[in-house]
């Protein structure tokens, strides 16, 4: 189907993205992706940790997203977010010192809820590189 | 009567706490704009949410099969309440005209009607645990010296303790005292509740579209409530935050205005005494001549 699917992304903090995009997918909190055309069911669904990959003027793009929901209309979808960037909003530098730190916590981390969230951290800044490697 | 000394002095202290407030006005002013800023950036989130919440719940309300999870049940049939629990939010610090003795106020009118149901109390900033331990409310959790860029933290934390407890059945609802932001010059205490929530059904709510819900309506409705909460919860922790810097703003104006005043009257006197002093000197020389 021909056509033009607009994507918004927001989170409390701001607006992060808001374009019309030609396909899309993002992460699910029940494991797997979601990919969209336009045209699609009209859905609503938890959004996962992960990238969100969509295409504009035929270039792949990514956002980072971490935790939300989606609603998926014909022409439409929009993703509350808790979290997202796009990748111009990221800083390799500043990344590194907080993988470097999050590693150190999972190291030094005891009770099973430090290790948890330590490893969330490890997580979502590796999920944040990888936004960053495809740009670079 | 006050040596001409004596009032300079006067005038120079009063003019060294007008500095001050200028200052301190000039800060909140600044505070202020922070905040609000990010009041209307959430205003397009909390929005998208709550269409998308009304959807979903008018959509069950029309449809048949109603999912049964507890946490589904919050949007769709609430529990009574028999257990409630409360955040109160106040400021950290004072100097912000009547922010935080009406919103006290306001606190313990709500304490005298529902005080017996609390059963989960959470103070946001010093004023507030203050208030909780003068009153021996007993308190489960503490915000105290919170930053703008944490509020958000604090929400997420409240929100997804408040889901917790009741998934276990521990509170039947959750309500928020804080200070609402209507604009910079108006601001008071309200009291809201944060769900149960009952959306009223209105009349031009199309079914244009029904959403598949994935992967099933039970974990939609689950994962929508913390998100909700969280919206709400922090939207009313900013608007406090606004209030208070708001507040602020015009009592530290109409301090330095007072001082402006006090200043002027200061120095009216001391030209009185001034020409007085004056006044006697050209006497005592003339009556000298004379003689």
């Amino acid at each position: 189907m021909d056509g033009h699917l607009l994507l918004e992304v927001v989170t409390p903090q701001r607006k992060v993205f808001s374009a019309e995009v030609s396909e899309l997918s993002f992460p699910t909190a029940h494991r797997g992706y979601y990919g969209i055309l336009p045209g699609h069911t009209p859905v609503m669904t938890p959004v996962g940790d992960g990238l969100i990959t969509y295409i504009q003027n035929g270039q792949k793009l990514l956002l980072t997203v971490f935790g939300g929901f989606a609603e998926v209309g014909p022409d439409r979808v929009t993703i509350l977010a808790r979290e997202s960037e796009t990748p111009e909003m990221l800083d390799a530098a500043a990344l590194e010192i907080a993988r470097q730190e999050a590693q150190k916590r999972l190291k030094e981390a005891q009770d099973p809820l430090a290790i948890a969230t330590a490893q969330a951290d490890l997580d979502a800044t590796g999920i944040r590189f990888q936004a960053l490697g495809q740009t670079l | 009567m006050a040596s001409i000394q004596d009032i300079r002095r006067r005038i120079r202290s009063v003019k060294n706490t007008q500095q001050v407030t200028k200052a301190m006005k000039m800060i909140s002013a600044v505070k202020l704009r922070k905040s609000q800023d990010r009041l209307v950036a959430l205003r397009p989130y909390a929005t998208k949410l709550h269409e998308v919440v009304e959807r979903v719940v008018t959509r069950f309300e029309a449809g048949s099969q109603v999912p049964t999870s507890v946490l589904a049940q919050a949007f769709l049939a609430p529990r009574e309440e028999q257990q409630i629990r409360v955040v109160v939010v106040a400021s950290d610090k004072g100097l912000c005209g009547g922010f935080n003795a009406n919103l006290l106020k306001a606190a313990d009118v709500f304490y005298r009607e529902k005080g017996s149901l609390v059963a989960h109390l959470d103070v946001v900033g010093k004023r507030a645990s203050d208030w909780a331990r003068k009153h021996q409310h007993p308190v489960a959790a503490e915000f105290v010296q919170i930053g703008l860029p944490d509020l958000l933290k604090v929400a997420q934390e409240i929100a997804e303790g408040a889901t917790g407890q009741y998934a276990r059945g521990e509170i039947d609802a959750l309500y928020v005292v804080h200070n609402y932001f209507h604009s910079a010059l108006s601001q008071g205490p309200k009291v809201i509740k944060v769900f149960p929530m009952a959306f009223e059904a209105t009349p031009e709510a199309k079914p244009e579209v029904s959403h598949l819900l994935e992967p099933d309506p039970n974990s939609v409705l689950e994962s929508l409530l913390p998100r909700f909460i969280e919206s709400e919860v922090y939207r009313a922790l900013i608007e406090s935050s606004a209030s208070e810097h708001a507040a602020r703003m015009s009592s530290m104006d109409k301090a330095s205005s007072n001082a402006q005043e006090m200043i002027d009257k200061l120095t009216l006197n001391m030209n009185k005494v001034r020409q007085a002093a004056i006044t006697n000197q050209i006497i005592e020389i003339v009556s000298g001549a004379a003689s």
